[in-house]
Protein backbone atom coordinates (compact mmCIF):
# COMPACT_ATOMS: atom_id res chain seq x y z
CA UNK A 1 0.00 0.00 0.00
CA UNK A 2 1.11 3.50 -0.87
CA UNK A 3 -0.58 4.70 2.00
CA UNK A 4 0.05 8.05 2.84
CA UNK A 5 2.17 9.17 -0.25
CA UNK A 6 -0.30 10.98 -2.52
CA UNK A 7 -1.98 13.57 0.02
CA UNK A 8 -3.11 16.71 -1.28
CA UNK A 9 -2.71 20.16 0.17
CA UNK A 10 -0.22 23.39 0.38
CA UNK A 11 2.51 22.91 2.54
CA UNK A 12 0.99 25.48 5.16
CA UNK A 13 -1.93 22.61 5.90
CA UNK A 14 0.38 20.03 5.24
CA UNK A 15 2.54 21.45 8.55
CA UNK A 16 -0.60 19.82 10.43
CA UNK A 17 -0.23 16.25 8.58
CA UNK A 18 2.20 13.61 9.53
CA UNK A 19 1.68 10.03 9.53
CA UNK A 20 3.91 7.64 11.62
CA UNK A 21 3.95 3.79 10.30
CA UNK A 22 5.64 1.07 11.68
CA UNK A 23 5.97 -2.45 9.86
CA UNK A 24 7.16 -5.47 10.39
CA UNK A 25 9.53 -6.80 7.25
CA UNK A 26 8.19 -10.32 5.86
CA UNK A 27 10.46 -12.84 6.13
CA UNK A 28 13.10 -10.83 8.22
CA UNK A 29 11.06 -9.53 11.52
CA UNK A 30 8.66 -11.73 11.82
CA UNK A 31 10.47 -15.01 12.25
CA UNK A 32 11.30 -13.67 15.51
CA UNK A 33 8.79 -14.53 18.39
CA UNK A 34 9.15 -11.01 20.15
CA UNK A 35 8.06 -9.02 16.62
CA UNK A 36 4.39 -9.17 17.17
CA UNK A 37 5.13 -7.79 20.77
CA UNK A 38 7.47 -4.53 19.54
CA UNK A 39 4.98 -3.68 17.01
CA UNK A 40 2.29 -3.84 19.72
CA UNK A 41 4.77 -2.01 22.08
CA UNK A 42 4.97 0.82 18.94
CA UNK A 43 1.34 1.03 19.26
CA UNK A 44 1.32 2.01 22.65
CA UNK A 45 3.82 4.74 22.08
CA UNK A 46 2.31 6.21 19.50
CA UNK A 47 -1.49 5.76 21.43
CA UNK A 48 0.82 7.73 24.61
CA UNK A 49 1.31 10.77 22.14
CA UNK A 50 -2.49 12.16 21.40
CA UNK A 51 -2.58 11.18 18.33
CA UNK A 52 -5.34 12.56 16.11
CA UNK A 53 -6.19 9.05 14.85
CA UNK A 54 -4.38 5.93 15.26
CA UNK A 55 -5.19 2.36 13.69
CA UNK A 56 -7.77 -0.06 15.89
CA UNK A 57 -5.47 -2.29 18.57
CA UNK A 58 -7.03 -5.25 16.53
CA UNK A 59 -4.93 -4.05 13.16
CA UNK A 60 -1.68 -4.07 15.42
CA UNK A 61 -2.29 -7.61 16.86
CA UNK A 62 -2.84 -9.06 13.00
CA UNK A 63 -1.61 -6.98 10.34
CA UNK A 64 2.48 -6.56 9.76
CA UNK A 65 1.77 -2.72 10.31
CA UNK A 66 0.65 0.11 12.93
CA UNK A 67 -0.36 3.85 11.92
CA UNK A 68 -1.18 6.68 13.58
CA UNK A 69 -1.74 10.38 12.20
CA UNK A 70 -0.38 13.91 14.31
CA UNK A 71 -1.09 17.12 13.35
CA UNK A 72 2.21 18.54 14.48
CA UNK A 73 5.60 17.69 13.98
CA UNK A 74 6.71 18.41 17.69
CA UNK A 75 5.13 15.03 18.31
CA UNK A 76 6.51 13.22 15.75
CA UNK A 77 10.15 14.18 16.53
CA UNK A 78 9.68 13.13 20.30
CA UNK A 79 8.04 9.73 19.23
CA UNK A 80 11.35 9.73 17.07
CA UNK A 81 13.71 10.35 19.90
CA UNK A 82 11.61 7.45 21.85
CA UNK A 83 11.69 4.89 19.68
CA UNK A 84 15.50 5.39 18.27
CA UNK A 85 16.16 4.72 22.14
CA UNK A 86 14.09 1.75 22.43
CA UNK A 87 16.03 0.22 19.48
CA UNK A 88 13.49 -1.97 18.38
CA UNK A 89 14.74 -2.77 15.16
CA UNK A 90 11.63 -2.36 13.31
CA UNK A 91 10.96 0.26 10.19
CA UNK A 92 9.73 3.34 10.70
CA UNK A 93 8.22 5.39 8.08
CA UNK A 94 7.27 9.07 8.85
CA UNK A 95 5.02 10.80 6.66
CA UNK A 96 4.50 14.25 5.71
CA UNK A 97 6.45 17.63 4.63
CA UNK A 98 9.92 16.58 3.28
CA UNK A 99 11.53 19.69 5.08
CA UNK A 100 9.91 19.19 8.56
CA UNK A 101 10.58 15.62 8.42
CA UNK A 102 14.92 16.27 7.26
CA UNK A 103 14.88 18.73 9.58
CA UNK A 104 13.88 16.63 12.90
CA UNK A 105 15.50 13.46 11.46
CA UNK A 106 18.77 15.31 11.49
CA UNK A 107 17.83 16.56 15.46
CA UNK A 108 17.70 13.64 16.80
CA UNK A 109 20.91 12.07 15.17
CA UNK A 110 19.05 9.81 12.62
CA UNK A 111 18.97 10.04 8.92
CA UNK A 112 17.12 9.62 5.29
CA UNK A 113 17.26 6.11 4.37
CA UNK A 114 15.17 6.00 1.59
CA UNK A 115 12.28 8.31 0.07
CA UNK A 116 9.24 7.54 -1.50
CA UNK A 117 7.88 10.96 -3.09
CA UNK A 118 4.73 11.68 -5.22
CA UNK A 119 5.01 13.98 -8.77
CA UNK A 120 2.71 16.54 -8.15
CA UNK A 121 0.26 16.15 -10.44
CA UNK A 122 -2.75 13.23 -11.28
CA UNK A 123 -2.32 11.85 -14.56
CA UNK A 124 -4.60 10.94 -17.08
CA UNK A 125 -8.05 12.12 -17.15
CA UNK A 126 -8.05 14.89 -14.71
CA UNK A 127 -11.14 16.11 -15.34
CA UNK A 128 -13.21 13.15 -13.54
CA UNK A 129 -11.96 14.60 -10.30
CA UNK A 130 -13.55 16.04 -7.70
CA UNK A 131 -12.20 19.88 -7.17
CA UNK A 132 -9.01 20.44 -5.58
CA UNK A 133 -10.56 20.69 -1.54
CA UNK A 134 -12.20 17.70 -1.74
CA UNK A 135 -9.19 15.99 -2.99
CA UNK A 136 -7.15 17.30 -0.02
CA UNK A 137 -10.02 15.30 2.13
CA UNK A 138 -10.92 11.94 0.13
CA UNK A 139 -6.23 11.36 -0.34
CA UNK A 140 -6.17 11.55 3.49
CA UNK A 141 -7.40 7.84 3.08
CA UNK A 142 -4.70 6.13 1.41
CA UNK A 143 -6.95 3.31 0.36
CA UNK A 144 -9.57 5.84 -1.16
CA UNK A 145 -12.80 4.30 0.67
CA UNK A 146 -13.85 7.68 1.79
CA UNK A 147 -16.07 8.92 -1.43
CA UNK A 148 -16.77 12.58 -2.32
CA UNK A 149 -20.34 13.09 -2.32
CA UNK A 150 -20.09 11.88 0.84
CA UNK A 151 -17.89 15.15 1.67
CA UNK A 152 -20.72 16.86 -0.71
CA UNK A 153 -24.07 15.35 1.38
CA UNK A 154 -22.24 16.15 5.01
CA UNK A 155 -21.46 20.11 3.79
CA UNK A 156 -25.23 20.15 2.87
CA UNK A 157 -26.59 18.85 6.16
CA UNK A 158 -23.98 21.77 7.66
CA UNK A 159 -25.00 24.53 5.83
CA UNK A 160 -28.80 23.54 6.93
CA UNK A 161 -27.44 23.40 10.41
CA UNK A 162 -28.32 19.63 10.77
CA UNK A 163 -24.82 18.34 11.15
CA UNK A 164 -21.77 19.84 12.87
CA UNK A 165 -18.04 19.75 10.70
CA UNK A 166 -16.85 18.21 13.99
CA UNK A 167 -19.29 15.41 13.40
CA UNK A 168 -19.22 15.52 9.64
CA UNK A 169 -15.57 14.74 9.72
CA UNK A 170 -15.87 11.92 12.46
CA UNK A 171 -18.39 10.17 10.07
CA UNK A 172 -15.55 10.77 7.14
CA UNK A 173 -12.86 9.12 9.05
CA UNK A 174 -14.81 6.02 10.03
CA UNK A 175 -14.09 4.31 6.69
CA UNK A 176 -10.21 4.56 6.61
CA UNK A 177 -9.54 1.65 8.73
CA UNK A 178 -5.62 2.01 8.65
CA UNK A 179 -6.15 5.15 11.61
CA UNK A 180 -4.30 7.57 8.52
CA UNK A 181 -7.71 9.99 7.99
CA UNK A 182 -6.39 12.94 9.56
CA UNK A 183 -9.87 14.31 11.47
CA UNK A 184 -8.78 17.34 12.74
CA UNK A 185 -7.40 18.40 8.94
CA UNK A 186 -10.59 17.24 7.99
CA UNK A 187 -12.18 19.78 10.07
CA UNK A 188 -10.37 22.55 8.87
CA UNK A 189 -10.98 21.97 5.62
CA UNK A 190 -14.81 21.04 6.14
CA UNK A 191 -14.63 24.94 8.05
CA UNK A 192 -13.00 26.58 4.45
CA UNK A 193 -15.76 24.43 2.28
CA UNK A 194 -18.76 25.90 4.14
CA UNK A 195 -18.01 29.31 3.50
CA UNK A 196 -17.61 28.53 -0.16
CA UNK B 1 -21.89 -6.96 -3.47
CA UNK B 2 -25.53 -6.82 -3.37
CA UNK B 3 -28.52 -4.85 -2.06
CA UNK B 4 -31.90 -6.89 -0.95
CA UNK B 5 -34.14 -4.69 -3.14
CA UNK B 6 -36.71 -6.05 -0.81
CA UNK B 7 -35.43 -5.29 2.32
CA UNK B 8 -34.37 -1.87 1.29
CA UNK B 9 -36.08 0.96 3.43
CA UNK B 10 -34.87 3.91 0.60
CA UNK B 11 -32.73 5.70 3.32
CA UNK B 12 -30.02 6.02 0.92
CA UNK B 13 -26.96 6.21 3.25
CA UNK B 14 -25.18 3.64 1.02
CA UNK B 15 -25.34 5.54 -1.94
CA UNK B 16 -23.57 8.63 -0.05
CA UNK B 17 -20.49 6.34 1.31
CA UNK B 18 -19.80 4.26 -2.24
CA UNK B 19 -16.17 5.18 -3.23
CA UNK B 20 -17.15 4.82 -6.83
CA UNK B 21 -20.60 5.78 -7.36
CA UNK B 22 -21.90 2.82 -7.71
CA UNK B 23 -25.08 2.79 -5.90
CA UNK B 24 -28.49 4.88 -7.29
CA UNK B 25 -31.60 5.15 -6.43
CA UNK B 26 -34.47 3.42 -8.50
CA UNK B 27 -38.16 3.99 -7.59
CA UNK B 28 -36.62 4.36 -4.10
CA UNK B 29 -34.91 1.81 -3.37
CA UNK B 30 -31.20 1.26 -3.57
CA UNK B 31 -29.31 -0.67 -6.72
CA UNK B 32 -26.00 -1.39 -7.09
CA UNK B 33 -24.53 -1.18 -11.36
CA UNK B 34 -22.26 -4.25 -11.21
CA UNK B 35 -20.30 -2.69 -13.57
CA UNK B 36 -18.88 0.10 -11.66
CA UNK B 37 -18.99 -1.80 -8.68
CA UNK B 38 -15.39 -2.66 -7.52
CA UNK B 39 -16.17 -5.03 -4.65
CA UNK B 40 -14.67 -2.87 -2.06
CA UNK B 41 -17.19 -3.56 0.63
CA UNK B 42 -17.04 -0.15 2.01
CA UNK B 43 -21.14 0.17 1.69
CA UNK B 44 -21.31 -3.33 3.61
CA UNK B 45 -18.81 -1.69 6.53
CA UNK B 46 -20.07 1.47 6.62
CA UNK B 47 -23.17 2.78 5.55
CA UNK B 48 -24.98 1.19 8.92
CA UNK B 49 -27.88 0.01 7.01
CA UNK B 50 -30.60 -0.20 8.81
CA UNK B 51 -32.74 -2.63 8.06
CA UNK B 52 -29.12 -5.28 7.10
CA UNK B 53 -30.17 -4.85 3.12
CA UNK B 54 -26.38 -5.18 1.77
CA UNK B 55 -24.88 -8.64 2.04
CA UNK B 56 -21.63 -10.10 1.09
CA UNK B 57 -22.09 -12.22 -2.52
CA UNK B 58 -20.21 -15.47 -3.26
CA UNK B 59 -17.93 -13.80 -5.88
CA UNK B 60 -17.12 -16.58 -8.49
CA UNK B 61 -13.67 -15.56 -11.11
CA UNK B 62 -12.94 -13.79 -12.82
CA UNK B 63 -15.09 -11.29 -10.28
CA UNK B 64 -13.20 -12.21 -7.68
CA UNK B 65 -10.07 -10.64 -8.32
CA UNK B 66 -11.76 -7.31 -7.99
CA UNK B 67 -12.05 -8.12 -4.20
CA UNK B 68 -7.91 -7.74 -3.20
CA UNK B 69 -7.25 -4.64 -5.79
CA UNK B 70 -10.33 -3.03 -3.64
CA UNK B 71 -10.95 -4.38 -0.26
CA UNK B 72 -8.80 -2.81 2.13
CA UNK B 73 -9.70 -5.33 4.74
CA UNK B 74 -8.74 -8.32 2.42
CA UNK B 75 -5.24 -9.56 2.24
CA UNK B 76 -3.66 -10.56 -1.47
CA UNK B 77 -2.58 -14.36 -1.35
CA UNK B 78 0.86 -13.26 -2.71
CA UNK B 79 1.75 -10.22 -1.06
CA UNK B 80 0.44 -11.52 2.53
CA UNK B 81 -0.18 -7.34 2.82
CA UNK B 82 -3.45 -6.11 3.52
CA UNK B 83 -4.43 -3.54 0.72
CA UNK B 84 -3.15 -3.91 -2.73
CA UNK B 85 0.48 -2.69 -2.40
CA UNK B 86 3.39 -4.46 -1.08
CA UNK B 87 6.35 -3.54 1.68
CA UNK B 88 8.07 -1.65 -1.07
CA UNK B 89 10.50 0.92 0.46
CA UNK B 90 8.31 0.96 4.16
CA UNK B 91 11.09 -1.84 5.12
CA UNK B 92 14.00 -1.30 2.96
CA UNK B 93 15.89 -0.33 5.82
CA UNK B 94 15.74 -4.43 6.41
CA UNK B 95 15.42 -5.57 3.19
CA UNK B 96 17.66 -3.41 1.02
CA UNK B 97 14.93 -3.96 -1.88
CA UNK B 98 16.14 -0.69 -3.15
CA UNK B 99 19.81 0.08 -3.44
CA UNK B 100 21.89 2.90 -4.54
CA UNK B 101 22.25 3.10 -7.65
CA UNK B 102 18.55 1.96 -8.50
CA UNK B 103 15.14 3.75 -8.78
CA UNK B 104 11.57 2.17 -7.43
CA UNK B 105 8.67 3.48 -9.21
CA UNK B 106 4.82 3.31 -7.94
CA UNK B 107 2.20 4.00 -10.60
CA UNK B 108 -1.03 3.48 -9.49
CA UNK B 109 -4.20 3.37 -11.78
CA UNK B 110 -7.13 4.64 -11.07
CA UNK B 111 -6.30 6.31 -7.79
CA UNK B 112 -7.53 9.15 -6.57
CA UNK B 113 -10.97 7.74 -6.52
CA UNK B 114 -12.38 7.19 -9.88
CA UNK B 115 -11.78 3.12 -10.42
CA UNK B 116 -9.50 1.47 -13.19
CA UNK B 117 -10.31 -1.78 -15.64
CA UNK B 118 -7.08 -3.99 -15.07
CA UNK B 119 -6.50 -3.92 -18.74
CA UNK B 120 -5.51 -0.58 -18.41
CA UNK B 121 -2.00 -1.88 -16.63
CA UNK B 122 -0.95 -3.14 -20.22
CA UNK B 123 -0.55 0.28 -21.37
CA UNK B 124 2.22 0.14 -18.96
CA UNK B 125 3.98 -3.03 -19.31
CA UNK B 126 4.04 -3.79 -22.30
CA UNK B 127 6.16 -0.70 -22.82
CA UNK B 128 7.74 -0.96 -19.50
CA UNK B 129 8.85 -4.76 -20.84
CA UNK B 130 10.21 -3.38 -23.72
CA UNK B 131 12.67 -0.64 -21.55
CA UNK B 132 13.56 -3.69 -19.10
CA UNK B 133 12.65 -2.94 -15.15
CA UNK B 134 12.56 -5.64 -12.70
CA UNK B 135 8.57 -6.12 -11.26
CA UNK B 136 7.95 -6.46 -7.68
CA UNK B 137 7.88 -9.87 -7.65
CA UNK B 138 5.21 -9.87 -4.55
CA UNK B 139 3.02 -7.57 -6.40
CA UNK B 140 -0.87 -8.23 -6.97
CA UNK B 141 -0.05 -6.88 -10.61
CA UNK B 142 2.76 -8.68 -11.20
CA UNK B 143 0.70 -11.75 -10.28
CA UNK B 144 -1.39 -11.17 -13.25
CA UNK B 145 1.23 -11.04 -16.15
CA UNK B 146 1.52 -14.17 -17.95
CA UNK B 147 4.67 -13.53 -19.65
CA UNK B 148 7.70 -11.42 -20.20
CA UNK B 149 6.18 -8.82 -22.79
CA UNK B 150 4.14 -7.04 -19.93
CA UNK B 151 0.34 -8.82 -20.92
CA UNK B 152 -1.67 -9.64 -18.23
CA UNK B 153 -4.43 -12.66 -17.91
CA UNK B 154 -6.90 -12.53 -20.75
CA UNK B 155 -9.85 -13.54 -18.18
CA UNK B 156 -9.48 -10.60 -16.02
CA UNK B 157 -9.01 -7.16 -18.48
CA UNK B 158 -12.71 -6.63 -18.10
CA UNK B 159 -12.82 -6.25 -14.30
CA UNK B 160 -13.19 -2.81 -12.62
CA UNK B 161 -11.16 -2.35 -9.64
CA UNK B 162 -10.76 0.61 -7.45
CA UNK B 163 -6.65 0.65 -8.06
CA UNK B 164 -4.31 -1.26 -9.01
CA UNK B 165 -0.69 -0.39 -8.29
CA UNK B 166 2.25 -1.16 -11.06
CA UNK B 167 5.60 -1.55 -8.37
CA UNK B 168 9.23 -1.94 -10.27
CA UNK B 169 12.72 -1.02 -9.94
CA UNK B 170 14.91 0.13 -12.40
CA UNK B 171 18.87 0.83 -12.96
CA UNK B 172 19.02 4.61 -12.22
CA UNK B 173 19.90 5.25 -15.95
CA UNK B 174 16.30 4.51 -17.28
CA UNK B 175 14.57 7.07 -15.70
CA UNK B 176 14.03 9.32 -18.67
CA UNK B 177 12.48 6.49 -20.28
CA UNK B 178 10.27 5.60 -17.86
CA UNK B 179 8.72 9.15 -17.51
CA UNK B 180 8.14 9.29 -21.24
CA UNK B 181 6.10 6.49 -20.91
CA UNK B 182 4.25 8.33 -18.20
CA UNK B 183 3.71 11.07 -20.59
CA UNK B 184 2.45 8.66 -23.76
CA UNK B 185 0.28 6.93 -21.55
CA UNK B 186 -0.98 10.08 -19.86
CA UNK B 187 -2.59 11.29 -23.25
CA UNK B 188 -4.13 7.13 -23.55
CA UNK B 189 -5.84 6.27 -20.67
CA UNK B 190 -9.56 6.22 -19.59
CA UNK B 191 -8.78 7.03 -15.98
CA UNK B 192 -6.14 8.63 -13.54
CA UNK B 193 -3.32 7.19 -11.94
CA UNK B 194 -0.94 8.88 -9.32
CA UNK B 195 3.04 8.26 -9.67
CA UNK B 196 5.64 7.79 -6.89
CA UNK B 197 9.37 7.43 -7.13
CA UNK B 198 11.33 5.32 -4.41
CA UNK B 199 15.33 6.33 -4.25
CA UNK B 200 17.61 5.19 -1.36
CA UNK B 201 19.47 8.53 -0.33
CA UNK B 202 23.23 8.69 0.18
CA UNK B 203 24.39 11.38 2.76
CA UNK B 204 20.83 12.97 3.67
CA UNK B 205 21.15 14.40 -0.04
CA UNK B 206 17.17 14.09 -1.02
CA UNK B 207 17.54 17.29 -3.37
CA UNK B 208 19.35 15.23 -5.96
CA UNK B 209 16.67 12.39 -7.08
CA UNK B 210 14.09 15.17 -6.99
CA UNK B 211 15.95 17.64 -8.81
CA UNK B 212 16.45 15.25 -11.39
CA UNK B 213 13.07 14.56 -11.76
CA UNK B 214 12.26 18.50 -11.82
CA UNK B 215 14.70 18.58 -14.55
CA UNK B 216 12.92 15.81 -16.50
CA UNK B 217 10.00 18.20 -16.45
CA UNK B 218 7.60 16.44 -13.84
CA UNK B 219 6.63 18.51 -10.48
CA UNK B 220 7.66 17.03 -7.59
CA UNK B 221 5.26 17.84 -3.78
CA UNK B 222 6.34 18.77 -0.95
CA UNK B 223 5.34 15.98 1.00
CA UNK B 224 6.56 12.69 0.75
CA UNK B 225 7.16 9.26 3.00
CA UNK B 226 10.46 8.59 4.45
CA UNK B 227 12.17 5.75 6.16
CA UNK B 228 14.28 7.04 8.42
CA UNK B 229 16.41 3.72 9.06
CA UNK B 230 15.69 2.32 12.60
CA UNK B 231 14.80 -1.35 10.99
CA UNK B 232 17.50 -3.72 10.86
CA UNK B 233 17.08 -7.60 9.80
Amino acid sequence: MTHSLHRKGIEKDLKKDYVVLAMLAAGFNDKYDDSRQKLIKIGEILKNHNPVNIMPEIGWRTSPTVTATFNNIKTVKKIIRILKKEDLGLSIVISGLISEIEKVVKEVDLGVHTIHFSLGNTFGRRELLPQEKILEITTMCGHHTVSSQSITHYLELIKQGKLTVEKAAKKLTKPCVCGIFNTSRAIQILNTLVKD
Amino acid sequence: MDIKTDVCNGCGQCVIVCPVQAIRMVDNKAVIDEELCVECSVCYRDANCPVNAIRMKRLKWPRVIRVPFSNVIATHKVTGVPGRGTEEMKTNDVTNRFNIGEIGVSIELGRPGIGTHLENIELFTTRLSKIGVTYEEKSPVTALMVDDKGHINEEIKEQRVLSAIIEFKIPDKKLPQILEVIRKVDKEIDTVFSVGIVSRIKDNNTKEIMNRVSQLGFQVRPNAKINIGLGRP
